[in-house]
């Protein structure tokens, strides 16, 4: 890749006669002579294979890239995926008989109500919680209240835990189950819809599990104020961690390691299917043995359908059609939208594209997200309302088998997978299947980025024939008779120091940018200080540009360009088998965009005399990539773009979802430096 | 001819005072003349003579469950089966080798604490009383099991712990776990080979370990655990063939967990309908094998038997009916008794002294934490010196370094 | 890498003297050391620290040694003796002390890599680029970081380039001892003992001979009867009393297996950066003995070839052979390859020559990132396995033996340039060779 086929730099030098004349040989024979070549021979064919790539390097970069995109497009392909399976034998999914009853029920109803005129009372935090704290002693379980305090930049919220440990009699307590609910439901992401029902859920399980003995593991009742708050506080004091905004009180009673968990989230009064929620913090997943369990035992032991989050299949629902019109658009024909592939692969796509909305933002989908950073497996129940069938009595049957097979475990989760996309309830895509494609971009931007290393370092010049021409460089003299006549290649200087320090100034200006994101004084004047810093962003780039000589611009150009695209893929590349979601949306931002680049530039004809017309709409549309967006979002709506801004540092400073410094440090600054490019070019 | 006869007989009698509640007198055997072996051959002769077609005088049945953990408790229940029927057949718990992990009924997932039920209706405790388990838990090894076989057992284990079968012994060996193709797992750890088991059947054979095996087993892809036998006289069978799996027959919705698996469950059926005194024969067994009902296609080997086995009775493998003579002249088994007391008797002081010694070991390694004052300063002596080696050298190398040249530049 | 320090020689250097540019560095790491205990976050992390060199495993040792328990007799302890009588004499062993003892001494390994660059080059004066190469090794992530883990690498690190750099000023005695102290504490360097003995001897020192490979057999007899065998000699008296002084310090031989052969009977199977401890993990025991012998002989099998293809210059040699042993040792840590990288800022006259600076520079950098991520991934996320971060390891000793292999080409690329150059003037036998170069 590193040299253009003329010029072969490597260490040793063999002086081999011209072949002698080719004598008739028939074809076996010359194919077995081709085998046992001369080293000459071989370096000759090398030569013209290097060639033959270097020539058609444009084609592969451009049929990689192809591939790449068209793959992440057919993700939710339902050919592509299989149906979940069960790898942990321990499991036994819904295997059992459950036994929670009516009476359950009505104790979950008493429970309900006594909540419910807290509410109408309009209780504190601390009230509710010590009502809680005092239903669990009734039980008899061990339990405590644990007030704590979340302070961001922008934001305090404070609220008080209950929590309550049913110790089981047959063991040592060293391993536990978490059975959690917040006070506030996940519909909206914590809107203020209360979670009442999820919290009788938990009581009345709690008193139900009091009457068997046969538990494996301590279970543990946590009952987290606020949305996601209060179960980050709960699991941070739990593990003995400090984080520097949260105050916390310690917890008086305690129990084993936590493996799995489940948060009940059943915010209406009846619901006719479960949903799954399963994204953890920073684009995680639990394994997904337990999600396979899960669903088996809501269909078979609860009796109560599974969706992926809040998505009804609207193949069983034909009201729900027009969601999917983007998919599947009324101008195709009547045939095509019919057929039974696409309206699967609609559907899986729609849930596809939920999940990366989550995960490529890190964000967690429920308070189960917070659990995967301690290596809890857990996941959210969500209740979906509707007029009915279904009540307490379907839920906590569901509860209980799900215990029951957690119960069995023997060991953490590990046998089934960690990283997959689940495109139903019951199918998943193996990570063979889906990461290639950024991979695959992250290749053709790395070939991108070495073409122009080459292009940076070599300048192709015509040379008329006759005897070879001592030009420059000492490295060239030799090597090149076969060409000699046709054209040379001269050796030039990469300015990489140069480069280097062009990108670490874009890198200190994206981690200035962090660091005036995450001011209180940012956050609270949103609408006036993004278009400023944006502005002050794009300005730099052209001020600083304007300093480096015209004459060595467009070897920077080159050289940046090169090193850009290798950094970027390097990210990409590295991301996918962390997130692949972020790594896809990185291709789908950074992967051509960043290619095209100086492409439209008319270096190549005539390098000096005209310019580059199009500079500074092409650097403006890169500004509008890097940043320039979310200014231009602030016109169309700027609740939005202040409420994504605010949340997203929130999340960063309460929950340590990397976005934030991902798109100001590694982000803003790659694109910027495509940019940069385009203004050297 | 006399001499191998002695020997021979020497080896009957030995075996028959083990297998029968009966002892004959060894020691007269032992000690006699000439004439009286004559005597005895004779009597021997026409005790076998006597038996018909099964030349064998004593049954053994060693019952191994390969596999640990709650999710497995069919496999223990299989096996705990299995040990009911055998037992309840005639053969003794002596006689009965027993591998088991044994954590089900103590299991906290156990429902029904203590019990151990093959059946959904919880009809039947297999582990209700009487259970003597040989070898348990992590005992349970691919190594102890080869050891059993062949006898190779260490000389402490007691008499419950080994297989002491001779040329006159059937025995019925019966395995249950996880497997595949010519293996058999066990607790999840290490593996067993067909040919493991075929070789080790070999070397029973080779020492005069059995008369007559009949090889059991009830696991995935069972029959190519029995496709390496090589040696005489062996009965096999599987639950199931290559690239085929053996199911479970139920689930108890209760215990959260499947109970038995089909094959153990179909054969299980079968023997509770025949008793002592039943003629019914393997072939019957054979013939009673439904693979709709076992979901799997169970096998049958016979080829390496020269019994044709709608000739064998069942009861010669699974009951314990050796046939007895009771010799009025010889009931000194008193003196057997009073060896093997003497035996344990010579046994206890050396137990006992390893006993103390392990325990005067311990006493005095408990002294070794407590720092002298002299241990710290000859450390301390000797970490010094060290050091001051160190310094000495490279005090040394750069004096003479630095000598040498001012000497070159003297020089030049 | 390379790309890197590859365009700093041609834009003129960066005008820092070496002494401020040591001093800051050094100013900076104290105050480090003064208001953060950076190490408690790093000692425990497998990439800085092997076994060999770990600095709660030395706490460890110097515990019970202190307590009068052997060290040795359990499996936990590899250092040598002579760490232990260091630490419980003259140097007092606290955790502040150590950063300041860790500091100065990845200041002194700058110093001696400087010195080392300036007796190349054959001058004694300051040069231009001196701070760049100070920087190079300083500042050097592989480098850095171990050595803000307390990782005796970094220590053993000071002690290779004192040997160098003495080698190269040709104080025999000083030199020799060096070394001597550098393999009494880390065996495996027994690697670098055949180059530094050849520089020793060698008629023009550490200048650079690359260009004039046949300026003729530098191996002769009589230079190996009469210099290499008593230098050897002397060395070898050095690592007697050295062994001697291990002897006095722990009062006995237990540290013999544990320390000298740890880095070949491969005792602990912590995982490192290295390529030993998966394959030791995975095989099967009756095969280990063989499988050790492979791996230690691999080991030692470049030295006769490196040492005799460059005897022209045997400062070459030493690098290769310390990038070898920074790719295929038992127990490296990120310091050894780090040690490698930092070296080649002191040949610039390779970097024209070098292949695929761009690829090796690109493969460390997919290593780096790759390498705590799987780490991490395997062992405190829980959703990788031993074979994720196996996996980033061979890509880590890929991008190693490139920037080895990258070396060794151009270190002799330089010499036929110049050799073919030499006879296309002499003579033109362009019409009828075609000059191929592999």
């Amino acid at each position: 890749m590193e040299s253009p086929p003329t010029k072969q730099t490597t260490a040793q030098a063999t002086l081999v006669p011209p072949p002698p004349p080719p004598a008739r040989e028939n074809p076996v024979k010359r194919f077995l002579g081709r085998l046992k070549a001369s080293p000459a021979t071989k370096i000759r064919r090398r030569k013209a294979m290097n060639a033959k790539i270097h020539k058609n390097l444009g084609w592969l970069k451009l049929l990689l890239f192809i591939v790449g995109y068209v793959w992440m497009l057919v993700i939710p392909y339902p050919d592509l995926g299989r149906k979940t399976y069960s790898d942990e034998n321990a499991l036994q999914p819904a295997q059992v008989h459950t036994s929670y009853n009516w009476g359950d029920v009505r104790k979950a109803d008493k429970y309900l109500e006594g909540l419910e005129s807290l509410v109408a009372a309009n209780a504190t935090s601390e009230r509710i919680a010590t009502h809680l704290s005092d239903e669990f002693a009734k039980l008899g379980l061990l339990t405590a209240t644990q007030a704590y305090n979340l302070s961001t930049t922008n934001d305090l919220s404070s609220g008080v835990n209950t929590y309550a440990i049913l110790r089981s009699p047959r063991i040592s307590g060293a391993e536990a189950i978490l059975v959690g609910a917040s006070w506030l439901s996940r519909t909206g992401e914590g809107d203020g819809t209360l979670n009442l029902r999820g919290v009788s859920t938990v009581l009345s399980i709690a008193s139900f599990l009091r009457r068997s003995s046969h538990w494996a593991k301590d279970i543990i009742f946590v009952v987290s104020d606020g949305y996601m708050d209060g179960m980050q506080a709960f699991l941070t004091t739990y593990h003995g961690q400090t984080q520097s905004n949260i105050q916390a009180q310690p917890l008086r009673h305690s129990s084993g390691v936590i493996w799995t968990a489940m948060a009940i989230d059943y915010p209406a009064h009846s619901f006719s299917h479960l949903g799954v929620f399963h994204e953890a913090l920073n684009g995680r997943l639990p394994n997904a043995d337990l999600l396979h369990s899960f669903q088996l035992i809501s269909r078979y032991a609860g009796g109560v359908p599974v969706i992926m989050y809040d998505h009804l299949d609207w193949r069983e629902h034909p009201a729900l059609r027009k969601q999917f019109d983007w998919v599947t658009p009324k101008w195709l024909p009547r045939s095509i939208r019919d057929r039974k592939e696409l309206k699967t692969f609609a559907y899986h796509a729609r849930n596809v594209w939920r999940h990366w909305g989550y995960q490529a933002r890190g964000k967690a989908s429920g308070i189960h997200g917070l659990m995967r950073q301690y290596r809890i497996d857990a996941f959210t129940m969500f209740a979906l309302p509707a007029v009915g069938p279904h009540g307490f009595h379907a839920i906590g049957k569901t509860i209980e088998s799900t215990l029951r097979t957690m119960n069995n475990l023997l060991e953490r989760l590990h046998a089934s997978v960690f990283f997959y996309t689940l495109t139903a309830p019951d199918r998943f895509i193996k990570i063979g299947n889906y990461l290639p494609s950024a991979v695959i971009v992250s290749v053709a931007m790395m070939f991108t980025g070495l073409g122009f290393w080459v292009d940076a370092g070599w300048e192709r010049i015509l040379v008329p024939g006759g005897k070879a021409l001592a030009i420059g460089g000492k490295a060239l003299a030799i090597g090149e008779t076969a060409f000699r006549g046709e054209d040379r290649w001269k050796q030039r200087s990469r300015p990489v120091l140069a480069v280097l320090m062009i990108m670490a100034l874009t890198h200190a200006l994206g981690g200035a940018l962090y660091t005036l994101c995450t001011t209180a004084v940012f956050l609270q004047n949103i609408p006036i200080l993004l278009p400023l810093i944006s502005l002050l962003i794009f300005g730099v780039p052209i001020i600083l540009s304007s300093f480096i000589a015209p004459s060595a611009s467009s070897q920077i150009s080159k050289t940046l360009q090169a090193l850009n695209l290798s950094f970027a893929s390097t990210i990409i590349s590295i991301t996918t088998v962390l997130n692949f979601s972020l790594a896809a949306l990185l291709c789908a931002l950074l992967g051509l965009p960043l290619a095209l680049g100086s492409s439209a530039a008319p270096t190549r004809s005539s390098p000096s005399s005209s310019g580059y017309p199009l500079k500074y709409p092409v650097y403006t549309l890169y500004a509008l990539l890097g940043y320039g967006f979310l200014t231009l979002g602030l016109l169309y709506s700027p609740n939005l773009v202040v409420q994504a801004i605010q949340g997203g540092v929130r999340d960063w400073e309460a929950f340590g979802v990397w976005f934030v410094p991902l798109f100001c440090g590694v982000y803003v600054p790659l694109v910027v430096q495509a940019g940069v490019v385009v203004l050297l070019a | 001819m006399l001499l191998p006869c002695f020997r021979h007989l020497h080896l009957l009698l030995f075996s028959l005072l083990l297998a029968t509640p009966l002892v004959f007198s060894a020691h007269e055997a032992h000690t006699d003349e000439d004439a009286k072996y004559a005597q005895a051959q004779e009597q021997a002769r026409k005790f076998f003579s006597a038996t018909g077609s099964a030349s064998h005088t004593n049954n053994w049945a060693v019952l191994v469950c390969a596999s640990r953990y709650w999710f497995n408790y069919r496999h223990m229940a299989n096996t705990l089966g299995m040990y009911r029927t055998v037992k309840r057949l005639g053969v003794p718990d002596s006689n009965i080798i027993l591998m088991l992990a044994d954590d089900m009924a103590c299991n906290t997932r156990n429902k029904a604490p203590g019990s151990v039920y093959a059946n959904s209706k919880h009809l039947l405790d297999l582990y209700g009383d009487n259970i003597e388990v040989d070898y348990r838990g992590y005992e349970v090894t691919v190594e102890n099991v080869i050891r059993v076989l062949t006898g190779r057992v260490p000389d402490h284990y007691p008499r419950s712990k080994r297989l002491l079968s001779d040329e006159r012994s059937n025995i019925f060996f019966y395995l249950t776990g996880h497997g595949g193709n010519e293996f058999l797992k066990f607790q999840d750890n290490e593996e067993i080979s067909a040919f493991d088991v075929a070789d080790a059947f070999e070397t029973m054979w080779q020492k005069k370990r059995y008369n007559e095996i009949f090889f059991m087993i009830d696991t995935c892809q069972a029959n190519t655990m029995y496709s390496k036998f090589y040696s005489p006289n062996i009965i096999a069978t599987g639950s199931s063939r290559l690239g085929e799996s053996s199911y479970s027959f139920e689930t108890d919705y209760d215990l959260g967990t499947a109970v038995i698996d089909s094959y153990t469950h179909g054969v299980l059926q079968y023997l509770e309908g025949i008793n002592k005194t039943s003629t019914a024969t393997i072939q019957d067994l054979f013939n009673a094998y439904d693979p709709v009902k076992m979901k799997s296609h169970p096998g049958i080997d016979t080829h390496l038997s020269k019994r044709p086995v709608n000739e064998t009775l069942l009861t010669d493998f699974f009951g314990a009916v050796a046939r007895v003579e009771v010799d009025q002249s010889s009931n000194d088994y008193t003196s057997l008794y009073l060896d093997e007391v003497e035996n344990a008797a010579s046994l206890t002081p050396q137990t006992n002294e390893s006993v103390v010694r392990v325990l005067s070991r311990g006493g005095s390694h408990e002294h070794t934490p407590a720092i002298s004052q002299d241990a710290s300063w000859a450390r301390a002596m000797r970490t010094w010196g060290g050091m001051s080696v160190l310094l000495v050298l490279l005090g040394g190398v750069l004096v003479s370094s630095k000598r040498r040249a001012t000497v070159t530049t003297l020089d030049t | 890498m390379s790309a890197t320090t590859r365009t700093t020689t041609t834009t003129k250097g960066l005008g820092v003297s070496l002494g401020a540019t040591l001093s800051t560095i050094t100013a900076l790491r104290i105050c480090l050391a003064f208001t953060k205990d950076v190490s408690t976050y790093l000692q425990y992390e497998q990439l800085l620290s092997s076994p060999l060199t770990s600095y709660t495993r030395l706490q460890e040792g110097l515990f019970l040694f202190n307590h009068d328990v052997d060290p040795y007799s359990g499996g936990l302890f590899y250092h040598s003796p002579l760490y232990l009588s260091i630490f419980s004499t003259i140097i007092p062993n606290s955790r502040f002390i150590a950063s300041l003892l860790w500091t100065f001494a990845d200041a002194l390994g700058a110093w001696a890599l400087v010195q080392i660059w300036r007796a190349r080059q054959g001058v004694s004066s300051p040069t231009s680029r001196d701070s760049l190469v100070a920087v190079s090794y300083l500042l050097n992530p592989y480098t850095l970081l171990p050595s803000l883990a307390l990782s005796t690498s970094s220590l053993e690190n000071t002690l290779t380039l004192l040997a160098i750099m003495l080698a190269s000023q040709r104080l025999h005695s000083p030199s020799l001892l060096a070394l001597a102290l550098l393999i009494t504490l880390n065996p495996s360097s027994i690697l670098l003992l055949a180059p530094v003995l050849l520089l020793l001897a060698h008629p023009t020192g550490p200048k650079s001979n690359l260009a004039s490979p046949s300026t003729g057999s530098v191996l002769t007899t009589p230079l190996l009867k009469k210099t290499v065998l008593p230098l050897f000699a002397e060395f070898f008296a050095y690592i007697a009393v050295l062994v001697g002084a291990s002897a006095l310090t722990s009062g006995g031989w237990s540290w013999v297996g544990q320390n000298v052969f740890a880095g070949v009977l491969l005792p602990d199977l912590t995982p490192n950066t290295g390529l030993w401890w998966y394959f030791f993990t995975e095989m099967f025991d009756h095969f280990r003995p063989f499988f050790l012998m492979v791996f230690t002989m691999h080991l030692l099998i470049y030295i006769a070839p490196i040492c005799v293809k460059f005897q022209h210059d045997p400062l070459f040699a030493t690098l290769l052979l310390q990038g070898i042993l920074g790719t295929f040792k038992a127990y490296p840590t990120l310091a050894d390859p780090g040690l490698f990288i930092a070296m080649v800022s002191v040949f610039p006259e390779i970097y024209s020559h070098l292949r695929h600076p761009i690829v090796t520079t690109l493969l460390h950098i997919h290593a780096a990132l790759l390498l705590p991520l799987f780490n991490h991934l395997w062992l405190a996320h829980g959703a990788g396995n031993a074979n994720f971060f196996y996996a980033s390891t061979l890509v880590f000793a890929c991008a190693n033996g490139a920037g080895v292999l990258d070396c060794l080409w151009a270190g002799l690329r330089v010499g036929i340039e110049k050799l073919s150059t030499g006879e296309k003037a002499s003579e033109d036998v362009e019409e009828e060779w075609t000059v191929v170069q592999e």
